[in-house]
């Protein structure tokens, strides 16, 4: 078998192409992209356990309440959802509801749920159970905000039998049936809800195909498979049980560790592999899985009420002047791609502006220079007497903001970095005190650029006066059907780019790896990694 | 007045105890003191860095919903009225609630401390027994020049980083031999790779200490005379020298507790270890300030109780010191060091 991530680079981060990559890497000879399975030929190994080591403590296990990503990896395994996504092609396709239907406007959602599901503690999977998760998630509020924002509008939940409920909103709210493929609302035991919010988090009860077994704070976390599992969804490799009995996650924070423990076989697999650390992989003896965070990439968020960021001409220079290639090489993954919208490519939605979003150094000199700016002796553009300068914030990657630092000061544009902690940086965002934000913002819908940009998302990011894109953003949440909702998603991502209210930099890609004898992990449509289909092979 | 008596009465003790003891609960109030007027002046808000650390980028800003997560963790309320309730609290042994994770800090901390206080007191034990074979080795060593030889070998420990000698060690000993976990704080067998590493830096200030002691001593006169007697080497460096040296080695132990509490925090991180030190860098980072206070109190009240039993034992070890206590009415003359103890 060649290794997958020989291929180039375009073909991988694709979202299609990344779960081909897992197919071609769990040894299948089909190339349906559909399947994960592992290959025939690979024979189970009589040892099904395996060490994965994981770079910090997941702090909280419930997926309803962490959105950090180390502890939504471990929570999926634990919990299933009401429906699975098709990371290829965006597709919702049904898993804990065997059946599922929205009204015209969006405002209910009817699901039916599948026989014969049990939690691990033997509790059946009914329609009462869901109701009473999703009054747990508005109940813990701000402990759960990616789960209360799946939620958004959330008015009760009506039981009319034991498999079936509709859940109602009290204003359109598209983004839930994509929310209810995630873990954030995957379905938990009647136990783990009625409990306290920090009792949750150290134990959790759903309906996955493993169990968790132990959690010890700062040092692992283990999980168990669950005997007669056989409810995963039509997207899984297999079906029953899952091929792994147990699974340890030590938690070591070192990245050398990590990376020395795989090679020396102490790990099995390894959470986040440095980008640097990419070519010591990528040899026959390892495979590396890699998937591009979906959602805004690494972008510059832009407050248009502060500095010169109010300037279209300003703004649409700097989008012009960076050479996103450039960017990934230096500071990206070999495995991933430059951003070429203000959607990542493995976004269900995204649509290739990569015209829009070229690097056109010329093309922003022009801009500036209509604009009334000239060059001044330090290479830096000036207009009565003021210099063209930006200074964006930000609290992680410091590495791509250099790069482009860099890139600016080369076409006349000097760029500041002003690197906080992340509560500062959550700081400046209440306080509304940045010219740029410098960040990412992994989402699985495109409503993602509703929650970044309008006027009535709770911590919007970037701030924007433009009532075309403010319809436009409300009007793609209240649209049922997927063609039209595209089209509108469309005119989104071109108004955004090209008004260069974001200015994307770098995909942001989730990087692990494991000893070849590992195959089959796959990501589900968030990039976050699922275990199912997971194998020792002899 | 019969206290003021008996007060009178166990005048020699007390006055020798007391000033002790104040001055480790001075230095007690006054870490926390700087500690809450550190973590005050920090710009930032710590509710928003807990969110952060939670929620990652769907951290609310909501204003509402700060207050309310201000109120529950103690941080409402006038700076005075902070600096006040949390030092009641403190006495009552209340730490607080860690805001990142939600759980108590006094939890956190009895979790954690056995696991830091195994590395540190074997990597003590370590350095001091490395420290004393180095001393004798280096006061046997003839000739001169192999004598200096032994001498530069101890510093080398506090010149190389801890956290390479931690990964060289994860990589040979575990990677390689497989003889200890590179991780974990499971059994005696995780503690020997962190405790060893902190041992050097440990053992070289002891030994720095420990051989100028020893070498002063050897050419004291007490034992040339004792070497006149026709006393063998073992005992003349067993019962004089060592006796009379140890006496500074127990001075720093005090300090070493201090160094040990930042070592803990880079070994424990190298050799994914729960622990003092990672809680501690963990929530820096986090600007989680209940555990901040919570760990900087403990570390402190341990430093001050080592210190003040420290300066105890120096009434029972200096005879000098011992005499001067036990003398109660008609002090009696003092016996002085390097009078034959055989």
């Amino acid at each position: 078998m060649t290794n997958p991530f020989r291929l180039s680079r375009r073909h991988l981060v694709a979202p299609a192409a990344v779960l081909a990559a897992a197919t071609a890497l769990a040894g299948c000879s089909s190339s349906s992209g559909t399947e994960a399975t592992v290959s025939a030929s690979s024979t189970p190994a009589a040892a099904q356990d395996v060490v994965f080591a994981i770079k910090e403590d997941p702090t909280c296990l419930d997926p309803q309440q962490t959105s950090m990503t180390t502890s939504l990896n471990i929570g999926r395994q634990l919990t299933d959802s009401l429906l699975d996504q098709d990371p290829a092609t965006g597709d919702i396709v049904p898993w804990l509801a065997s059946d599922w239907s929205v009204n015209d406007d969006a405002t209910a959602y009817t699901f039916t749920l599948r026989d014969g599901v049990t939690f691990s503690d033997g509790t059946p999977l009914t329609s009462e159970v869901v109701a009473e998760n999703f009054d747990a998630i508005m109940a813990l509020g701000s402990s759960a905000s990616l789960a209360s924002a799946y939620l958004a509008g959330y008015t009760g939940t009506d039981v009319t039998s034991e498999t079936e409920f509709t859940v109602n909103f009290s204003a359109p709210n598209v983004q839930f049936a994509q929310g209810a493929t995630t873990m954030s609302l995957g379905i938990l035991s009647a136990d783990t809800v009625a409990a306290s919010a920090e009792d949750r988090c150290q134990s959790v009860v759903g309906t996955g195909p493993f169990v968790l077994d132990s959690y010890t704070v700062n040092d692992s976390v283990k999980i168990v498979k669950r005997d007669g599992y056989d409810w995963g969804s039509e997207l899984r490799g297999h079906t029953g049980e899952a091929y792994l009995d147990s699974v340890t996650f030590p938690i070591i924070t070192e990245a050398s560790v990590r990376t020395g423990g795989l090679e020396s076989g102490e790990y099995d697999l390894i959470q986040d592999v440095p980008y640097i650390d990419e070519s010591r992989f990528s040899g026959d003896a390892f495979h590396l899985y890699a998937a591009a965070n979906p959602g805004v990439p690494n972008s510059f968020v832009i407050n248009t009420t502060h500095g010169l960021m109010g300037d279209e001409a300003v703004r649409q220079a700097i989008t012009k002047s960076l050479d996103r290639d450039q960017i990934n090489v230096l500071t990206g993954s070999a495995s991933g791609q430059a951003p070429t919208s203000v959607l990542t490519s493995s976004t269900p939605g995204y649509t290739d502006l990569g015209d829009t979003l070229a690097y056109d150094p010329e093309g922003a000199a022009a801009l500036l220079e209509a604009d009334g700016w000239t060059l001044g002796s330090d290479g830096i553009y000036q207009k009565d007497g003021q210099t063209l300068t930006f200074t964006v914030t930000a609290f992680y990657a410091q590495d791509v903001l250099e790069a482009a630092q860099m890139q600016l000061a080369d076409n006349g544009i000097d760029m500041q970095i002003n690197m906080v902690s992340a509560g500062d940086f959550f700081g400046a965002i209440a306080s509304g005190d940045y010219d740029a934000l410098g960040a990412g913002l992994t989402r699985t819908d495109p409503d993602v650029l509703r929650v970044l940009l309008s006027v009535d998302s709770a911590s919007r990011w970037g701030i924007v006066d433009d009532p075309e894109l403010e319809s436009l953003l409300q009007e793609q949440a209240a649209t049922v059907d997927t063609d039209a909702r595209q089209a509108i998603v469309d005119q989104i991502q071109q108004l955004v780019a090209e008004k260069a209210y974001v200015i994307p930099a770098l995909e942001t890609v989730q990087l692990h790896a494991s000893s070849a004898n590992v195959e089959g992990l796959t990501f589900d449509s968030a990039a976050r990694i699922n275990l199912y289909d997971a194998m020792v092979v002899g | 007045m019969r206290s003021a008596g008996r007060l009178h009465r166990a005048g020699p003790l007390v006055r020798f105890v007391a000033p002790k003891v104040l001055q480790c609960l001075f230095v007690v109030w006054a870490t926390y003191t700087v500690t809450f007027l550190l973590i005050h002046a920090l710009p930032g808000d710590p509710v928003l860095a807990a969110l952060a650390v939670r929620a990652g980028d769907a951290a609310t800003t909501d204003p509402a919903v700060l207050d309310a997560l201000r109120a529950q963790y103690g941080l409402d309320g006038s700076l005075v009225h902070q600096y006040v309730a949390h030092f009641v609290a403190l006495f009552r042994g209340d730490l607080g609630v860690s805001m990142a994770t939600g759980y108590e800090v006094s939890d956190m901390v009895a979790r954690a401390l056995p696991r830091t206080a195994a590395v540190a007191v074997l990597a003590l034990v370590l350095g001091f027994v490395g420290a004393l074979g180095f001393t004798i080795a280096a006061y046997l060593a003839r000739p001169r020049w192999l004598r200096s030889a032994v001498s530069q070998i101890p510093p080398l420990g506090i010149a190389i980083p801890a956290f390479l000698t931690g990964v060289v060690l994860i990589s040979l000993l575990s990677f390689q031999l497989g003889w200890f976990p590179a991780s974990g704080a499971d059994g005696f067998a995780s503690t020997v790779m962190p405790a060893v590493t902190l041992s050097l830096p440990t053992g070289a200030i002891f030994y720095q200490v420990f051989s100028a002691a020893v070498f002063e001593a050897g050419d004291a006169g007490f034992v040339r005379t004792a070497q006149a007697k026709g006393l063998s080497q073992p005992v003349v460096i067993g019962r004089h020298i060592l006796r009379n040296a140890v006496l500074p080695s127990i001075t720093i132990i005090g300090l070493q507790i201090g160094y040990l509490a930042g070592g803990t925090a880079v070994v424990e991180t190298v050799f994914s270890r729960d622990g003092i030190g990672r809680i501690t860098v963990d929530a820096v980072l986090a600007r989680d300030i209940n555990v901040v206070t919570g760990v900087v109190m403990v570390v402190a009240a341990i430093y001050a109780v080592t210190t003040l039993v420290v300066d105890l034992l120096y009434g029972v070890l200096d005879p000098r010191i011992r005499t001067r206590v036990a003398a109660t009415r008609a002090p009696r003359p003092v016996v002085l060091e390097g009078a034959d103890p055989a």
